[in-house]
């Protein structure tokens, strides 16, 4: 018999009992379905959430002072200030380094006419629009003229704006910070927060602005810099770390006093765990796929039971054991195959629609369908075979006389 | 998947004059011999037989009738003249072929081009219809679907079932469906029909009906054999064996 004739023989079978076949199809549909929506889910996730952190900053390094924490021990984050604007412009002559922006951070009380809000005031070079990623979205932004002289002008962001009712007319007002008036030249281009942390409540004045007349000091509280290419972004982190070893008289295998972190790091924490999850979900799912393939097992040792006359019938015109045996074979793995496409055909609607929803559009991966695909199939010749065994070893006599 | 057997391929007129058959000197040698035939079953402990030494050669082109009353080994005997079964003891040649000596696939591919079987409760195949179900023996062989159906509607409409192709078995009456049978068993061209009470299930006239159908086969040279355990209609065929306890007795 030709796979054709089996397939044909499979397809009127089933079409005779419809309620039956799609029911028993139902499980494989709903487990290649969670399958693709859940790893589809776990991948649009990854990609918003890389996305996002790639807005922060493009092949963005960030120098601290003091250490990180190691292990569970945090020893003195950025309570030792050794940085300072002079390291932050030796990085700036560095090979392959785009832009460097130091930042010194003070917090402060902002009032613009009857409306105040409290905010992060940054101290901050031009370069900063190029490190952290933002663009403008009213006005200009400081330039080097400004932190050249220590001009009192701020660049508000979205947030920090909005609470002070300021709109695109807004432009040239003057604010107090503290106290002292600034004149307000621009506002970001909202950006969305990560996490819980926003990152459009701040206000950017010139560096020299906030040394001068908050923090008398020339520490800086981090330094970003911008690297020219992704691939080059190790070699800048080594030639930062001898430069500021160099600049701060540490002995090679010393402890240095600042902490070098950069996006690469982030990003492959970020992806790790994803992957984990998205591994997890697809296992939890393959689960009910596994369950989908017991109900076709379930059903196809109901229908060799109740057809055993038939099985008779068609042994004694001469069917071999081989021919019942694919004749039921190719059932199973018809209702898999065909489970498992309509099983792709909802799992890839779910996860658009919860890729809509969600915010982080659509990826189709065709390899997620072609291993839903394959694994139906497997599912329907595993649990497929032994029904079909049981059906191909009838005696006939003994079928031809069964009730 | 099974090679066209000599049967099948060398394409004679549907029912096929014993006369003019290829191979003569295989002609001379009886269809059926059965020569010394025992078949004990395992029940337990017990050791029950149910054949207890058969004799029994049937030439090309009889019409030969087995009876028994039930118990008397008869379905045994008709299980293993259709190679459903093998003896335990004693030498079965169906055609020449040694049936000891083949394997199942080996008894199921000699059932396919040998014999037609007709059963008492008619066997069809549910829900499909008449057209598919005489179609069946030659899926097993092989032929293609185009031919299957041309000749499954020449065999049901020999027997008068031209109009009723579609229809599936659970619309038609009985004497309909054992009409299918036949068709069925004889769309083969095999050289023996085998009938297990072909008339067990029908009333008086469906049953005479289904009778002349078979010896319309038998004229037209097959070989039949009827199992059964009703003597009117055994007499209608052209020799009786019977069957008792395991034997065949005058």
């Amino acid at each position: 018999m030709s796979t054709l004739e089996l397939v044909r023989l499979a397809l009127s079978r089933l079409g005779s009992s419809r309620l039956r076949a799609t029911l028993t199809m139902l499980g494989v549909i709903i487990g290649v379905a969670s399958v693709v929506a859940l790893v589809a889910v776990g991948q649009g996730a990854t990609s918003g959430i890389t996305k996002q952190l790639q807005g922060l900053g493009t092949n963005l390094l960030t120098v601290n002072p003091g250490s990180t924490t190691q292990g569970f021990t945090r020893s003195a984050a950025g309570s030792a200030t050794t940085l300072t604007i002079d390291d932050a412009g030796a990085i700036a002559r560095l090979d392959d380094v785009a832009a460097v922006e130091p930042e010194i951070s003070t917090q402060g009380l902002v009032v613009a006419g009857s409306k105040n809000t409290t905010t992060t005031v940054l101290g901050t070079t031009p370069q900063y629009l190029t490190v952290r990623n933002y663009s403008m979205w009213q006005g200009s932004f400081l330039n080097q003229a400004a932190v050249d002289s220590g001009l009192r002008e701020a660049v508000l962001g979205a947030t920090t704006a909005n609470d002070l009712g300021f709109g695109a007319e807004s432009i040239g007002q003057t604010i107090t910070v503290n106290g002292l008036p600034f004149q307000v030249v621009g506002i970001l281009q909202a950006k969305g927060s990560v996490g819980h942390v926003s990152s459009d409540d701040q206000m950017l004045v010139p560096i020299t602005a906030v040394q001068h007349y908050y923090d008398s000091t020339t520490k800086v509280r981090s330094i970003g810099i911008s690297v020219t290419t992704a691939d080059r972004i190790a070699s800048v982190k080594a030639s930062i770390t001898n430069l500021l070893e160099q600049r701060h008289a540490i002995a090679a295998g010393g402890t240095d006093d600042f902490s070098i972190s950069d996006q690469a790091q982030l990003l492959g924490t970020v992806d790790s765990i994803s992957s984990l999850l998205t591994i997890l979900l697809g296992g939890i799912a393959s689960i009910s796929l596994l369950v989908g393939g017991i109900g076709i097992m379930n059903i196809m040792l109901v229908s060799v039971r109740e057809r055993t006359r038939e099985i008779g019938v068609r042994k004694a015109v001469g069917a071999r054991g081989r021919d019942i045996l694919a004749q039921f074979l190719v059932e199973a793995l018809t209702l898999s195959v065909l489970g498992g496409f309509l099983g792709v055909v909802l799992g890839v609607a779910v996860s658009a629609l919860i890729g809509k929803i969600a915010g982080w559009g659509f990826a189709f991966n065709p390899v997620t369908v072609l291993v839903a695909l394959g694994f139906s199939l497997l599912v329907g010749s595993v649990f497929g075979v032994w029904p079909a065994r049981q059906a191909a070893r009838l005696d006939p006599i003994v079928a031809l006389r069964y009730e | 998947m099974i090679e066209p057997t000599p049967a099948a391929s060398a394409d004679p007129p549907p029912i096929m004059p014993s006369g003019e058959a290829p191979g003569a000197a295989a002609m001379r040698a009886p269809l059926i011999d059965l020569r010394g035939v025992r078949r004990a079953y395992q029940l337990s402990k017990v050791t029950v037989e149910a054949l207890r030494g058969v004799d029994l050669q049937v030439r090309h082109g009889e019409f030969l009738a087995i009876v028994g009353p039930s118990g008397s080994g008869k379905t045994t005997l008709m299980n293993i003249i259709g190679c459903l079964d093998r003896p335990t003891a004693g030498t079965y040649r169906l055609a020449g072929t040694p049936v000891a000596e083949l394997d199942d696939d080996g008894l199921a591919r000699l059932r396919s081009r040998t014999i037609g079987f007709v059963f008492q409760n008619y066997n069809l195949l549910s829900r499909t219809s008449a057209l598919e179900n005489v179609g069946t023996p030659l899926l097993y062989q092989g032929v293609s679907r185009r031919e299957r159906m041309t000749r499954a509607r020449e065999a049901l409409e020999a027997l008068g079932m031209g109009d009723r192709l579609e229809h599936q078995p659970s619309e038609l009456s009985g004497g309909q469906q054992q009409r299918v049978a036949i068709a069925r068993a004889f769309v083969t061209r095999p050289a023996l029909i085998l009938a297990d009470e072909p008339t067990g299930n029908l009333d008086t006239a469906s049953g005479a009906e289904v009778m002349e159908r078979l010896h319309q086969l038998h004229r037209a040279g097959r070989t039949i054999v009827l199992i059964t355990h009703d003597a009117e209609v055994a007499q209608r065929a052209e020799r009786q064996v019977h069957v008792r306890d395991g034997r065949l007795v005058p």
